[in-house]
């Protein structure tokens, strides 16, 4: 179980995220949904350590993580795919891989990632800065198979790409949850992450305003968080 | 003369040409690792070298320790101590704009030299051969021991560090971490160890090469430098990236220096004879003049931060300010004593000169290592121009209008190539200008200097040392409106543009080349100015006054003088030229250590901004349990009905 208890954080501009608590249980999907500015990708970031929170705690598995660096969170199996395209742009598909691998798996994740994106297969020693944003972002993704983590958090995947893409990418997340691998899934396209999550939050100018499972939300609390602020 | 030699002839001096290249050849690999791995390329490279250099000596010859020991201290010390140390630098200017990179780097490269001098001493020290000399001999040609050593060491490096970037995990990391460290980390592998890692390799090549390279040149921290800077030839082969074509790059140099200094040997001209220790600056000049510039892929840019605006005065106050100064600046001879008059004068010279770089670093953006190669073309211009007639003001002006066409030149690789590589560019043609024509009869002569009388003006006998001094004063005036209306015109607009977003620029329908070619002109206009004032002020001008270190001391002094037009080179000159005529500057221990305040001083200003940034989690942290001003403000949210 991965928790975030009462975080508060942000950068030199200001503080974003207010008292935020948030918990993804095991082998479960979690979406969180907001609008812009909410602090979802901030709270990701606090998650995966890449910005250290000023109040709060970090629980992983039992185990208080606050303060840990992104490389130790990650050995303990947080995966963090980032927002835009989390590749090595200079680096080949093949030594990107090599690098979301354990060390002990390293040249055989070319293989296993070509056995969920036969593609990133074929252009194995193709520079990744020079494939399209689809393979791009599977090349990402696939982070979250050959890393073998327990917690992947996904931060917009399906941004900018076309939607039989997006297809392809929700099965296969669908699949990374067959697999009992829990999911904190940041989503614009807000129905797709409902039909995939167990649970959802909604975060809005930086307080969580729902809590709840998919069933108990209603098209228009999801209207109202993205536009009610203002609204009511 | 220029008769064909045989093999055999040829033979000893390809050997000595494959030993030397392969020093170079590990120079250049430790360079390009640490660039390709940080994005900072290490203008100091050399300088870490000479200190390795140094140090070996200290313990060997000092102290007396066995060599062995002494290597592996030295290595230890300049290697692995100061890479970390350098690693800690590099991570500060990770997010640094490239001008500011470079004047770390160059500021640790003035800094180191003028340590190294102040404790050794600027004479070269001769340095016994400390690996086995017992000659072999192979194919009839004796070939030494410490040659094959040598060789077999720069192969197993080379080699070595190929298969580890292709090979393992933590090459590759190696690779990744200059591009994106965070998302390196989210995928469990610590940046810091590997940007560690990295810096510490490098500095150890740097410090074996000039551990091979003492025994050969003596030790002598400037021609230590010097011949590093050999390695950047061997490195842009490579294209700055890639190690097996810097290696051969570092052999094919080593290889050319000696062959053809033995063929050119016979010629009489010092241009011809100089060809040869100088092919590592044609080379380095001739790739980034034609090397296509996609493949020159500045390094680490991505996620670079933009400089702090400078704050803007009010008119009134640049105006009262600016009287007070002109107004100090005239009675400054009536009461300074006679003897410090002249280093006033240069103080303005310089401060022309500085103007020139601050127009063209700060306010264009672009930056130039060689500066004082225009001030030299302006002064050598201007004494001939005396010789042949030229009225005394007239000369001036052709100084200033030759100097242009230099500009132009550098401005080539400026069109091309922009950031690290338009600095290595220039300071690799800076040398070059130096080494190839500052003593031939189109420069200073075989004599190293040229006469520069000073003027009678408007009837007025202006050759005393106060006369002169306005003169220069009010030539000085002149450029600070010169400088002035360039700002104030659409070419400054444009400048600024050019300093902010190239792209957006030509987006805007301007032509940046046209705009990157005045603005180098004008500079180098200046800098022909300020370099004829300079000369006036001794009546001759030398050689020396225009060396190549000059050019990197004036960037690092600028760099902490704020980025300001006008006053900036002002305060630079000052400091530079004009603070050593008080009395506790003037101290023989002060002058010595002078270089290294300014490079620490500029090293400062380069990575403050970074510090801060790695400090600001702690600082957020106190500010917010003080209460966050933004969370004061913020308007209270609406909470929906929470149906938890």
């Amino acid at each position: 179980m991965l928790e975030l208890r009462n975080i508060t954080a942000g950068y030199d501009t200001g503080t974003v995220l207010h008292d935020v608590t948030l918990v993804v249980p095991d082998n479960a999907v979690v979406a969180l949904l907001g609008p812009n500015g909410a602090g979802k990708t901030t709270l990701l970031r606090v998650a995966s350590g890449l910005l250290r929170s000023r109040s709060g705690q970090m629980i992983l598995d039992g185990v208080d993580v606050t303060g840990q660096q992104p490389f130790q969170l990650a050995r303990r199996g947080v995966c963090h795919v980032p927002e835009g395209r989390g590749v090595f742009a200079a680096l080949s598909v093949a030594d990107n891989l090599r690098l979301q691998a354990s060390a002990r798996v390293d040249r055989a994740a070319v293989d296993e990632a070509a056995s969920v994106f036969p593609r990133l297969g074929e252009r194995r020693s193709q520079r990744a800065g020079t494939l399209s944003g689809g393979e791009q972002q599977m090349l990402a993704l696939s982070h979250a198979y050959v890393g073998d983590p327990s917690y992947v958090l996904l931060d917009e995947v399906s941004m900018g790409l076309a939607p039989k893409i997006i297809d392809e990418i929700f099965d296969y997340l669908r699949q990374l949850a067959g697999q009992g691998i829990s999911q904190l899934l940041v989503e614009q396209y807000v129905s797709r992450a409902l039909e995939l999550a167990d649970y959802v939050y909604i975060l809005n100018r930086g307080r969580i305003t729902f809590a709840g499972e998919p069933q108990e939300i209603s098209s228009e609390t999801v209207l109202r968080s993205y536009l009610g602020a203002l609204a009511s | 003369m220029w008769g064909v030699p045989s093999v055999n002839d040829l033979g000893p001096v390809i050997v000595t040409g494959i030993s030397d290249g392969a020093v170079y050849a590990i120079c250049a690999l430790g360079l390009v690792l640490t660039y390709k791995t940080s994005g900072v390329f290490n203008f100091a490279h050399g300088a870490v070298a000479a200190a390795s250099a140094y140090v070996f000596y200290q313990f060997r010859d000092r102290d007396h320790m066995p060599w062995g020991l002494a290597a592996v201290l030295a290595l230890l010390v300049v290697g692995v101590i100061g890479g970390l140390l350098l690693e800690r630098m590099s991570y500060a200017l990770a997010e640094a704009p490239t001008v500011m990179r470079v004047v770390a780097t160059v500021g640790l490269l003035v800094g180191l030299d003028s340590l190294l001098t102040a404790i050794y001493g600027a004479s070269t020290i001769a340095f016994k051969n400390f690996l086995p000399q017992s000659p072999t001999r192979v194919g009839g040609v004796n070939i030494a021991a410490s040659d094959f050593i040598t060789l077999a060491l720069a192969i197993v490096a080379t080699v070595g560090l190929y298969l580890f970037f292709k090979r393992s995990r933590l090459g590759v990391a190696m690779q990744a971490v200059v591009d994106d460290p965070d998302l390196l980390s989210m995928q469990g592998i610590s940046p810091v160890v590997v940007r560690r890692l990295a810096w510490t390799i490098g500095s150890c090549f740097a410090s074996v090469s000039g551990m091979l390279l003492a025994p050969e040149i003596g030790i002598n921290v400037s021609y230590l430098i010097l011949l590093i800077i050999v390695a950047y030839g061997a490195a842009a082969i490579g294209l700055f990236s890639n190690l097996p074509l810097t290696f051969a790059g570092g052999i094919i140099i080593g290889v050319g220096i000696n062959v053809l200094g033995q063929e050119l040997s016979g010629s009489h001209s010092i241009a011809i004879l100089s060809l040869a220790p100088n092919l590592p600056f044609l080379v380095l000049f001739a790739v980034m003049l034609f090397v296509p510039s996609r493949l020159l892929i500045e390094q680490g840019v991505r996620r670079v931060r933009r400089l702090r605006p400078m704050p803007t005065f009010k008119p009134q106050t640049v105006g009262v300010s600016m009287a007070c100064f002109a107004l100090l600046a005239i009675i400054v001879p009536l009461v300074a004593p006679a003897y410090d008059i002249n280093d006033y004068t240069a103080g303005l010279a310089f401060a022309v000169l500085f103007m020139s770089l601050a127009l063209l670093t700060w306010t264009s953006g672009q930056i130039s290592l060689c500066q004082m190669a225009f001030a030299a073309v302006g002064a050598s211009t201007f004494g001939h121009a005396l010789a042949a007639g030229f009225p005394w003001l007239l000369a001036l002006l052709v100084a200033g209008l030759i100097a242009m066409p230099m500009g132009a030149l550098v401005a080539i690789p400026a069109i091309r190539l922009s950031g690290i590589y338009l600095a290595i560019a220039t300071f690799g043609f800076g040398i070059l200008v130096e080494r190839l024509f500052f003593t031939s009869f189109l420069m200073f002569g075989n004599q190293y200097a040229i006469r520069t009388p000073r003027p009678h003006l408007l009837g007025l006998n202006l050759t005393g040392d106060k006369g002169y001094y306005y003169v220069t004063l009010s030539l000085t005036a002149l450029c600070c409106v010169l400088v002035l209306l360039v700002r104030r015109s659409r070419l400054g607009r444009l400048l600024r543009g050019l300093a902010d977003s190239p792209t957006a620029l030509a987006a805007h329908g301007a032509n940046t080349t046209i705009t990157r070619v005045f603005v180098f002109c004008i500079s180098a206009f200046l800098a022909g100015i300020g370099g004829a004032l300079l000369a006036g002020v001794t009546q001759s001008g030398s050689e020396a006054t225009y060396d190549f270190s000059v050019s990197l001391a004036m960037i690092a002094v600028l760099a902490f003088c704020w980025r300001l037009p006008i006053l900036s080179p002002f305060i630079a000159a000052f400091l530079y030229q004009v603070l050593q005529v008080y009395p506790f500057f003037r101290d023989a221990t002060v002058l010595k250590y002078d270089g290294v305040a300014f490079g620490i001083l500029a090293i400062g200003v380069a990575v403050w901004p970074g510090l801060g940034s790695i400090r600001s989690s702690g600082r957020a942290q106190e500010r917010d349990q003080r209460g966050s001003p933004v969370l004061a403000r913020s308007a209270p949210v609406h909470r929906e009905k929470v149906l938890t």
